[in-house]
């Protein structure tokens, strides 16, 4: 569906790579987790796998047409992003964030009618939070808020959604209703995944597929499975872990043991 | 909350009955006393007919007028606010109206007496000053990136806003008594313009600008969340802030020269509205200009009918108005 | 001469010698006293050489008493009579140049009472000043003998000050029993347009002017010198005659019979309709001093022409 050719990402010719000589391929269907330290540049390549940010150098396909030969609209209609933290400055209610996801299958002119507000309704739904529809956002909690976003991105209909950091400012209970919700959409409703995450265990347990970054390079990728291994995670955070598949859980956990000096 | 399309209508048509009520009234009021049968008596000639003169030229003029400064500065502060996604901008935050005052200022001291277009030289100066403003801003916020940086345009415009003050204080300095009594009642702001020429005017800069605008409502919405989220949901972002920095630039240097800064209004205005109509840009925008006129020409019959013995620059009024409301803004959140 | 009397003699020739030293100190600190207060108050000396004028008006009355000659720098605003073309410029109202001033080394600076800065200054310099405050029509008078007395030229000034007010009697009297049109005396607007016309209030040597010229003042009921008068004001006030006033730099590039013709957009004003519009130039009419008499009687000619040829 997505994939990504030697791209490379810098802030000005001759600066430090941010993401440096990277090649990755998202299949229909699947969820894929980029895992890296701060810093490693697992934002600005979801930037640029939205297609807001243009690599320095390498190509992206969606559907094996170049990114940059996309409409903006289009590609909207195809790829939703959320992103770390969503601040609003205007009074905005719940629903009309979620409405607004509608933007890309509207004209400049067209309002929203009752088949948009059905679909906003339902993701909304989804996401668990129909009882807040006109809460003011400012007033919901990090974990509200970072459901309604999800929910904003789910009213733009999207065959792949990204995500950044989705769970960073959550607790542990709202942490868990995301996993399960991200889990239940991906499988029941089809919709490709890609998220960034410097958390091992929400990888593990989230993602089939890894792609491990450090320094804006890829390090491994493929099932995570077989890409989470004690080298692995030695390598990306410089920790030693003991990799066991957790026995309710059924899958891997990473913990922590000691600093590699 | 019944759907946009519902809300649209209401909002629309509520507003417009409201500043269709002003402009109908609006001439009615002032500090003469006139009668509407002899000033719609057909059987005088124009030229004796004093009540008719006051309604149709004193009057009439400064109701209309008020109605397109009301509307430029009200749509102006609802774009800077959502561009800068700071609900406390204004028209003046970027250095439009300082630009625009300094070219002002400029043509009064130095006497330039040039007329473009049936139009003296101190409007045109103000309004080549505000489009000046607007273009030093402009290019230093993208000078960097591709798209303009909010931060930049912050800083950019507050700087200009400072300097241009400090070149108008310099100006003033220079200038004989005459000229800084003149330049001291230009920025307190005034609508009585006496004749539709510098409306006319001012009219074709403000339809262009509120066409740009009429294209970016929904697209303020998304660019308040964030560029970034913006661009991902489809909106182009540089078109959209390029458009909104300019449509609402050309909207306050018109407005600023044809009837002097005129402050709050590019503030209170989307205050108030967004507390009637909410926030989505689609019905604060059409909102804010329908009310944006009606607030001023109701401001505007305050200021000339409150003095007992001459007028008061409206602007004196719009801040009177607009300095507590603000702080009641502030204290109640 | 006996040993007694020889004691006695010195004993008063002591008491002598004490008594005149204590006289002679006292008489100086007198002295001394007496001179520090009168500079501090700003009188003395009574013949001022080199006088600075910060006031047009008033340099024209030092002209008028004949005493021209005593002035040594003007303001950058004075321009009548010829003679003060070649003399130095200190500043004005706003602006005045201390340092300029000083270097003049005045005996008498005339300010305007609100200078409270430059006033100041003049008393740490020791430099006698002389208070000027810009009132009505009678207070011009006033102010010519004061100044008079104060420059030592009593007599001239009389002579000037009677002099003018004999001839705006004649004035008065003769436009006494003439009717007195409605008369909006405008002072100053926006070239080309009719936006910002200030015009005569009821207080100040302008409206003075007008009423002795036989005008009727239609803001004369508003209390103040200047009316910023808007086009509904303009319109209500239905002024048989205006007349605008031009003067420095708005007469210089100014086409006149153009300018006039920016009231025909207020065609029911009954001066418009009946072409009783016009423009009297020169400075002499926003000046206070001895020219006011000259400005009276242009205006009393331009509201009455069969009258005042």
């Amino acid at each position: 569906m997505l994939t990504a050719d030697r791209v490379t990402f810098a802030y000005r010719a001759g600066a430090p790579r941010v993401v440096d000589d990277v090649s990755l391929s998202i299949a229909p269907g699947s969820m894929v987790g980029i895992l890296g330290p701060n810093g490693s540049g697992k934002t600005t390549l979801l930037k640029m796998l939205s297609g807001t940010l243009t690599p320095s150098a390498g190509q992206l396909l969606f559907d094996r047409r170049p990114l940059r030969d996309w409409p903006r609209r289009e590609l909207a209609r195809r790829i939703a992003m959320v992103p770390q933290e969503t601040h609003a400055p205007f009074d905005f209610t719940v629903i009309d964030i979620v409405l607004m996801g509608r933007f890309p299958h509207l004209g400049t002119f067209a309002l929203e009618g009752p088949a948009d507000l059905a679909i906003a309704k339902q993701a909304l739904a989804s996401t668990g939070m129909s009882a807040f529809e006109d809460r003011p956002f400012a007033t919901l909690s990090g974990g509200e808020k970072q459901r309604v976003v999800i929910a904003s991105a789910l009213a733009q209909s999207p065959a792949l959604l990204l995500l950044d950091e989705p769970t960073a400012s959550l607790d542990l209970g709202h942490q868990l209703d995301v996993q399960l919700l991200l889990t239940r959409l991906n499988r029941d409703g089809g919709v490709t995944m890609v998220l960034s995450t410097h958390d091992l265990n929400l990888a593990a347990a989230l993602c089939r597929d890894l792609i491990l970054l450090r320094a804006g390079r890829v390090i491994a990728q493929g099932p995570a499975d077989d890409v989470l291994t004690p080298e692995t995670v030695r390598a990306l955070y410089g920790v030693d872990a003991d990799v066991t598949r957790h026995p309710v859980a059924g899958h891997l956990t990473v913990t922590p043991l000691a600093r590699v000096p | 909350m019944p759907p946009i399309r519902t809300r649209l209508l209401i909002t629309l048509t509520g507003f417009g009955l409201v500043l269709a009520a002003t402009i109908l009234t609006g001439p009615l009021i002032g500090s003469t006393h006139i009668s509407l049968s002899r000033v719609f008596d057909r059987t005088l000639a124009f030229a004796d007919n004093a009540d008719a003169q006051i309604f149709f030229i004193a009057r009439l003029p400064r109701v209309l007028a008020g109605a397109l400064v009301g509307a430029s500065l009200a749509a102006a502060g609802v774009v800077f606010q959502a561009l800068l996604r700071n609900p406390l901008a204004t028209p003046d935050t970027l250095g439009v109206s300082s630009g625009a005052a300094l070219g002002a200022m400029l043509a009064i001291t130095l006497h330039i007496n040039v007329t473009a277009f049936g139009v003296s030289s101190v409007p045109v100066a103000s309004f080549a000053g505000s489009i000046g403003a607007l273009g030093i801003v402009y290019a230093l916020a993208s000078a960097r990136r591709r798209g303009l940086s909010t931060i930049v345009l912050l800083l950019g415009g507050v700087t200009m806003t400072a300097f241009f003050q400090a070149l108008i204080l310099f100006t003033q300095y220079l200038a004989d008594f005459a000229d800084t009594f003149r330049t001291v009642r230009w920025l307190m702001g005034t609508l009585d313009v006496g004749s539709y020429g510098p409306i006319l005017a001012a009219l074709p800069i403000v339809l262009v600008a509120f066409a740009l605008l009429s294209t970016l409502p929904r697209s303020l919405d998304l660019i308040s969340l964030g560029a970034d989220a913006a661009a991902a949901r489809g909106v182009d972002v540089v078109a959209a802030e390029r458009f909104a920095l300019a449509s609402a630039s050309l909207a306050t240097g018109a407005a600023v020269s044809l009837a002097g800064p005129v402050g709050f209004i590019g503030l209170v205005v989307p205050h108030l509205v967004r507390l009637i109509v909410g926030s989505d840009h689609r019905l604060v925008l059409p909102a804010s200009a329908l009310f944006g006129a009606s607030f001023l020409i109701v401001c505007d019959a305050v200021a000339r009918t409150v003095w007992p013995s001459g007028e008061l620059p409206v602007g004196i009024i719009t801040a009177l108005i607009g300095g507590p409301f603000f702080l009641w803004l502030l204290v109640r959140k | 001469m006996t040993v007694a009397h020889r004691a006695i003699a010195a004993k008063r020739r002591a008491a002598a010698l004490i008594a005149s030293t204590v006289a002679v100190a006292v008489l100086l600190a007198a002295i001394v006293s007496a001179s520090a207060r009168t500079t501090v108050i700003g009188q003395q000396p009574s013949r001022p050489e080199r006088i600075v004028s910060l006031i047009p008006a008033v340099t024209e009355m030092i002209y008028a008493m004949g005493d021209g000659a005593r002035v040594a720098a003007v303001s950058n605003y004075d321009h009548f009579p010829a003679d003060v073309a070649r003399l130095p410029r200190v500043g004005g109202l706003l602006d005045p140049s201390v340092e300029r001033i000083l270097a003049i080394k005045p005996d008498l600076v005339i300010v305007y009472a609100t200078q409270k800065e430059l006033i100041e200054r003049q008393d740490r310099a020791r430099i006698p000043y002389f208070s000027y405050q810009h009132k009505a029509l009678p207070d011009i008078m006033t102010t010519i003998r004061a100044i008079g007395a104060r420059i030592g030229s009593s007599a001239q000034a009389e002579s000037v000050a009677s002099a003018m007010q004999r001839s705006l009697g004649e004035i008065r009297a003769k436009a006494a029993g003439l009717p007195r049109p409605a008369t909006l005396l405008v002072f100053e607007r926006d070239p080309s347009s009719l936006r910002n016309v200030f015009a005569s209030g009821g207080y100040g040597f302008l409206h003075d002017m007008l009423e002795i010229a036989g005008g009727r003042n239609v803001f004369a009921d508003v209390k103040k010198q200047a009316v910023q008068a808007s086009t509904e004001m303009l319109i209500a006030s239905k002024p048989d005659v205006i007349i605008e006033l031009l003067y420095g730099d708005s007469l210089k590039n100014a086409d006149i019979a153009k300018e006039l013709r920016a009231w025909d957009a207020l065609a029911s004003v009954p001066a418009v309709r009946t072409h009783r519009i016009l423009a009297l130039t020169g400075d002499e009419f926003v000046v206070p001093g001895p020219r006011v008499v000259d400005a009276t009687r242009k205006l009393a000619r331009a509201i009455h022409p069969d009258a005042f040829q």
